[in-house]
């Protein structure tokens, strides 16, 4: 069940009341904070069962026409349109199923999923169902890479231990990752799998070619990072935001800092960095800064860790400026 | 008989990332006072309007047309709202030629609006996440909200169900090159959000993932703008244009199909826009269209994104399914080939203020019909989850 103290909107999400003036070619213009909302008391109707199947029994039901013998998942009706409405009835179905087709990997979230991110979101047919059920994928071993699930990957359904009889009360992760015996279990809990936890990667010590490489990338990424202060639309893209970064590589470590508008690079190591960036080799930070390459794709392909999923909206940031930069050039 | 119906008049409002200078309010004035302009016809000669308008909480208030209606001079007129996602200015066409050509009107405002980036999240300090997050409201409430769906996301759910099914098509190479090829052609386009921003296909696939398979310079992007079409049943619209001295552009066919929402047997066929291929060759058989690869000269498709694109013009039989890669291979779309596809830039350059989109296309494929004295274009709208909903129009040039 959800936490007493939950909120529906969580209070980071609010602004405060304030207004600013913008100037455009000498005329203002006021700009205000602003918010649209509308709370519910919404009943789940004839889905009832379903989600309380979720929530309390830790079951998925579909429902099966009579008359055709499709069984839906989810049971999104109560009669068969294909069969002149004939009513249909609820049939519990398996929680092992296969993927429908390969499911898109989201890495830029709407404002109320950056904490999810990255994630997967496809279509399960689970054993007994014809019809596929929208669900979220992950991977037991990190951040979701594209062709770690696919079109036809056996996937098992895994029920959150927090549940609130909503579809978000279950998500999918592929059955090779999990023993036979969490794969036959009912009702299996996300707590009752074993996450990969997000280790540091450890550096080695670096070659006198690597120091020699790191110089030079070193260099690159103090121009480059001049060049962002320079341009103005790489400014605006950080403007409002502050992050202090510590980037470790081969061959030595520096902390990034952004400051509502400025970056800049210290040859510092921070006390209290907002996240760690780990880059074996230093160079793909810089071919990231420099628009060679987006280092949001460096993080998919594990070629730069980060100690905080929910930094890919600073990472996009770093992506967007680069892009800034070049297009100031053009 | 159904009357014949005929776009006398069009025009669009500078397509922008961001208008803090104006309302919707005036954005919608503005396009209006220029559609009266090009069709040289006065306000109160104008019987009824047809607003596409697609989201409330971009608006920010519901039934938003209600305060257009007075401020363009239609009071005490007809005036309805269409909203299909994002083939709501498709749809708004196709609504506003029924009432013509069933004889109700003779001219008709077709008025799409939309300002979207007025959305701001406070948490990024960013316009962009909660933009995505207000269409992030369509998706189905009970069982996908919750996941995170987003149009991106509900788009790529369909594109890499087609290359499940045809892995050697939608090569990133092409699709670069695509995105590449309408960032040039934006470049005439003075309305166009992204005018000055050409790309090569090489920074094209050095752009970021942004929702796996799209790259951040294959999606379209989010607009505050206007468009607005003028359109008249044939006796009136000759009249109209006797005296602006513009030839009319015959709406001569039209389709519309929406597909199911769930995806499995019997319901969505993922691999799919059926919704394409149904509204399309409803349309061609509408306009007496038998081979499209003949008669098509012009195409200004809904882009939003590049992959989708290729489909899309493999539904519409103008390229093979399973080999659209041909539009950029075998030269069918590059210039001097077979057609002209979204000389505005589409919505991915020239953008995308959603319910005035596929009028800024029916916009620009009438312009471009008329400046290159070329016969047929196909203007298209796509929108809801997986792709579900299309409005289709045949737009002629006699």
């Amino acid at each position: 069940m959800a936490k007493k103290t939950e909120k529906l909107i969580p209070a980071e999400y609010i602004p405060d009341v304030g207004s600013h003036v913008l100037t455009i070619d000498k005329k203002k213009y006021l700009i205000a904070n602003d918010a649209m909302y509308t709370f519910y008391q919404r009943s789940k109707g004839e889905f009832s069962d379903f989600f309380l199947g979720l929530r309390d029994d830790k079951k998925i039901l579909g429902c099966k026409c009579p008359k055709c013998g499709l069984v839906r998942c989810p049971p999104f009706l109560t009669h068969c349109p294909d069969c002149d409405f004939a009513a249909t009835k609820l049939v519990e179905l398996g929680q092992v199923g296969t993927m429908l087709c390969t499911p898109p990997i989201t890495y830029f979230a709407n404002s109320l999923f950056l904490k999810m991110a990255p994630y997967g979101r496809g279509r399960v047919v689970l054993e007994g169902a014809d019809t596929a059920l929208a669900v979220n994928v992950y991977t037991t071993t990190g951040i979701l890479a594209p062709g770690i699930i696919k079109k036809g990957t056996k996937v098992k359904v895994v029920f959150r231990d927090d549940r609130n009889g909503e579809i978000s009360d279950i998500f999918c992760v592929p059955a090779s990752e999990l023993t036979k015996a969490q794969v036959a279990k009912k009702g299996l809990l996300s707590s009752q799998i074993n996450w990969e936890a997000a280790v540091e990667p450890t550096m080695k010590k670096a070659t006198a070619a690597e120091q020699e490489i790191y110089k030079k990338a070193l260099k690159e990424i103090k121009s480059v990072i001049k060049l962002m202060n320079e341009t103005e639309r790489a400014r605006k893209d950080i403007m409002g935001w502050k992050r202090d970064i510590q980037v470790k590589t081969t061959g030595g470590e520096f902390a990034i800092i952004i400051n509502n508008g400025d970056i800049k690079l210290e040859e510092k190591k921070l006390t209290k960095p907002d996240f760690i960036m780990v880059a074996k080799s230093p160079k793909t930070l810089a071919d990231g800064l420099a628009y060679r390459g987006a280092i949001t794709d460096s993080v998919i392909m594990k070629r730069l860790w980060i100690s905080k999923n929910m930094e890919f909206t600073t990472i996009f940031k770093l992506d967007r400026m680069a892009r800034s930069v070049a297009r100031s050039k053009k | 008989m159904s009357k014949r119906v005929g776009i006398v008049g069009a025009a669009v409002t500078p397509f922008k990332a961001k208008w803090n200078e104006k309302t919707y309010y005036e954005l919608a004035q503005m396009a209006t006072r220029e559609v009266v302009k090009d069709a040289k016809i006065p306000i109160k000669d104008v019987d009824a309007v047809f607003y596409g308008i697609y989201n409330d909480i971009f608006e920010r208030t519901c039934i938003p047309e209600h305060a257009l209606h007075g401020l363009i001079g239609m009071q005490n007129k007809f005036g309805t709202r269409v909203s299909t996602g994002g083939a709501t200015g498709a749809y708004t066409i196709s609504a506003a030629h029924a009432y013509l050509a069933a004889g109700r009107f003779k001219t008709a405002l077709v008025l799409g609006v939309e300002k979207c980036t007025d959305c701001f999240d406070f948490m990024s300090m960013s316009a962009t996440p909660e933009v995505i997050k207000s269409i992030g409201w369509s998706g189905d409430s009970f069982f996908e909200q919750r996941l995170g769906w987003t149009a991106a996301d509900s788009y790529a759910e369909v594109v890499l169900a087609y290359m499940d099914e045809h892995p050697k098509d939608l090569k990133p190479r092409v699709t670069a090159k695509i995105s590449s090829l309408l960032s040039q052609y934006a470049k005439t386009n003075k309305y166009a959000q992204r005018q000055f921003d050409q790309v090569t296909p090489e920074e094209v696939m050095n752009s970021r993932l942004v929702v796996y398979p799209f790259k951040e310079l294959e999606i379209c992007v989010y607009t505050e703008g206007a468009a607005a079409l003028i359109l008249a049943e044939e006796e009136t619209a000759k009249a109209i244009s006797k005296n602006t001295g513009k030839p009319i552009v015959w709406i001569t066919g039209l389709g519309e199909a929406n597909e199911h929402s769930f995806a499995g047997k019997k319901q969505k066929v993922m691999p799919r826009i059926m919704s394409d291929y149904l509204a399309s060759h409803q349309a061609y058989k509408m306009s007496g269209i038998k081979n499209p690869r003949k008669s098509i000269d012009i195409v200004e498709l809904h882009d939003a994104f590049v992959h989708q694109l290729e489909i899309t013009m493999a539904e519409f039989d103008l390229v093979p399914r399973g080999n659209a890669d041909a539009l950029i291979d075998d030269g069918l779309m590059l210039p001097g080939g077979e057609y002209l596809v979204n000389p505005c830039g589409g919505l991915i350059y020239s953008g995308h203020a959603v319910g005035a989109s596929n009028i800024m296309s029916a916009w620009s494929a009438r312009n471009e019909l008329i400046k290159r004295k070329k016969k047929t274009a196909i203007v298209h709208g796509t929108g809801s989850t997986i792709a579900q909903y299309t409005a289709v129009c045949i737009l002629e040039h006699d």
